[in-house]
């Protein structure tokens, strides 16, 4: 007697809606990050350097209230940047490259589920596993210097509490369109992943050379313009050199055009072109 | 947590789930669709057509991926432009190409597919594991799927593409790179999909396959429906139209097809070695004269039968001028 085929099945459960889609695509870019042990030596290694030290120095020196300038200092670090420059390129590497090289998009795109949709699922992804660095551990230490101060000015300190969401937001999300955008550019991670870093470098490089001849010029350096954010946000001065339209519409610059380079490549993609 | 309704699913349950009309795509100078028509009756339905047809158009099309210039596709009566996501809830799609996610096992990659469609995680694992069951992949599915070969990826493309017990099914070349075991067993898994109520369309080159597993043919070339119909009824071939076999010496024969050619239309002649010929013949009213002509001119009458053809004869006549309805 043979062994009967066995016979298809239909399914009687019940479906999500689809604005909720995003959330599948969000929570597989987190497992994903939370598994490769770049992304977690980054995470550990970059709190324990960056933000071991003023972390117990909180706790254990005594002050009045929470200082912007402390806050300031602590996000403004060179090592900070780095740090936050190789985890982005890290996270978001494989991020769209992958689907490219394994032509996925029409997996994901016969299904109901919009370009949107999905740029949303991963940026979300990646702004989240950046966020273990660039704005949780900010706040962690700007939290706990609150709780500790000796004096009553509890609103300053939570005015700089908000400073630093701000700035720790900034943080977190400065990088990440770009890295998405390197992404899309290319069929392999490694490729990704270094174009982001040495991108940001060569920007850095050139606005080194340029500002031999204007220090305004200081300004294209993704990490020099971030600096100066800090420094606006936590209430310092900035050079007189900067002009902080220019700086403002840069940041956004940074931000928003690799997202629309995003949209439209992951929109054509859909449709098969 | 807000579902959503299963009307589409309704829909795609009547009698033509999916309908075409008029429906014309351009890509710059490229026409890929013009003008396509056809309603594709709920059974399991073989998409041909020459490369370049517009076949993988109609199903992106369908899909609401390409948006038509004119004319509109209706799948379960949801419009392809405006309602696509609703339409895609309900519809499989197994791609041609290689598209699976290298870096995942099987197991992740079909739940997480489930997922995207809109199942729970749980109800995804689940089904996944049902599914890798019915398309035959063991506990190789714990593997990278890097590490497959080409008949194991086709179950797995097969197998996200039903994980969501779609209600219509596009299969675009399912036995593409298999062995011929692994075709069989392809084959009887798209038998067995369509056994269970679904609209399977399968668009494929290979033509003995669609016509084993395909109840109805839709016939495109150059982005124009060239003829449709129940596969039965299509390589039936036309009514009146017969297959006579006769054998002899070969001025009999040709003494007999000019005879024959005052009685009935002979409409082809195939010389089959020095002493046979088969011919297709109609219009025959008077089917005793055939006999009486064989008679007298010594010749035997080895076959007369309804013309039958197989799908590859159809297909060709297809692109020989012919334009018609095979219903």
């Amino acid at each position: 007697m043979g062994i009967s085929p066995i016979q298809y099945r239909p399914w009687k459960g019940e479906r999500s809606a689809q604005n909720l889609r995003v959330y599948v695509i969000f929570r597989s870019v987190i497992n994903h990050g939370m598994k490769s042990p770049g992304v977690i030596i980054l995470l550990v290694i970059g709190f324990f350097i960056v933000f071991a030290f003023p972390l117990i120095s909180v706790v254990f020196a005594p002050h009045e209230r929470l200082e912007a300038s402390d806050m300031n200092s602590s996000l403004d670090s060179l090592i900070l940047a780095i740090f936050a420059l190789l985890l982005a390129a890290v996270v978001t590497s494989d991020l769209i490259s992958e689907d490219l090289s394994s032509n996925s998009f029409v997996l994901y795109f016969s299904r109901a589920l919009k370009s949107r949709d999905y740029i949303a699922g991963k940026t979300g992804g990646a702004l989240l596993l950046m966020s273990l660095l660039c704005l949780i551990p900010p706040l962690l230490i700007a939290v706990t210097a609150t709780l500790t101060q000796s004096g009553n000015d509890y609103w300053h300190s939570l005015t700089v509490i908000g400073r630093t969401i701000g700035a720790g937001a900034l943080a977190t999300v400065f990088y990440v369109p770009y890295g998405i955008m390197m992404s899309s550019f290319t069929r392999r991670k490694s490729y990704a992943a270094v174009g982001t870093f040495m991108s940001f470098f060569v920007l850095t490089i050139i606005a080194e050379v340029f500002a031999g001849f204007a220090q305004g010029w200081r300004i294209i350096s993704p990490i020099d313009s971030l600096s100066y954010s800090f420094d606006w946000i936590f209430g310092e001065a900035l050079p007189s050199f900067i002009n902080k339209g220019a700086l403002a519409a840069l940041i956004t610059l940074f931000i928003v055009l690799p997202s629309v380079v995003v949209y439209v490549k992951i929109t054509r993609q859909a449709v098969g072109k | 947590m807000p579902r959503i309704s299963d009307a589409s699913v309704r829909e795609l349950t009547s009698d033509h789930p999916l309908e075409a009309q008029r429906v014309t795509v351009r890509f710059g100078q490229v026409t890929a669709l013009d003008g396509f028509t056809a309603s594709i009756p709920r059974e399991s339905v073989g998409l041909l057509g020459p490369n370049g047809a517009g076949k993988s158009t109609f199903i992106k099309a369908s899909l609401g991926l390409l948006q038509p210039e004119a004319g509109s596709i209706l799948v379960g009566g949801l419009d392809s432009r405006s309602q696509s996501l609703r339409i895609r809830d309900n519809v499989g799609y197994m791609p041609e190409h290689d598209c699976l996610i290298s870096s995942l096992n099987a197991v992740e990659l079909v739940s997480y597919m489930a997922q995207i469609s809109g199942m729970t995680p749980r109800d995804a694992m689940q089904r996944g594991h049902e599914v890798l069951d019915f398309v035959g992949l063991g506990e190789e599915r714990y593997r990278l799927i890097k590490s497959y070969s080409t008949g194991m990826k086709q179950r797995v493309k097969l197998a996200q593409a039903i994980v969501h017990d779609p209600s219509l099914l596009f299969l675009d070349e399912p036995t593409s790179g298999m062995d011929p075991q692994g075709r069989e067993e392809m084959l009887d898994l798209i038998r067995r999909i369509g056994l269970a109520d679904k609209t399977v369309v399968v668009s494929s080159h290979i033509l003995q396959e669609v016509e084993r597993v395909c109840d109805y043919i839709v016939i495109i070339s150059n982005g124009r429906l060239i003829r449709a119909g129940k596969t039965q009824s299509l390589v039936a071939g036309e009514e009146g139209v017969h297959t006579l076999t006769v054998r002899g010496d070969v001025r009999a024969i040709e003494s007999y097809v000019r005879s024959m050619e005052e009685i009935c239309n002979v409409l082809e002649r195939k010389n089959e070695g020095d002493m046979q010929a088969s011919l297709l013949v109609s219009g025959c009213e008077d089917g005793k004269a055939i006999f009486r002509l064989a008679s007298e001119r010594g010749i035997q009458i080895r076959s007369y039968r309804p013309e039958k053809l197989d799908l590859e004869e159809v297909f060709l006549r297809s692109f020989e001028g012919e334009s018609k309805d095979g219903n």
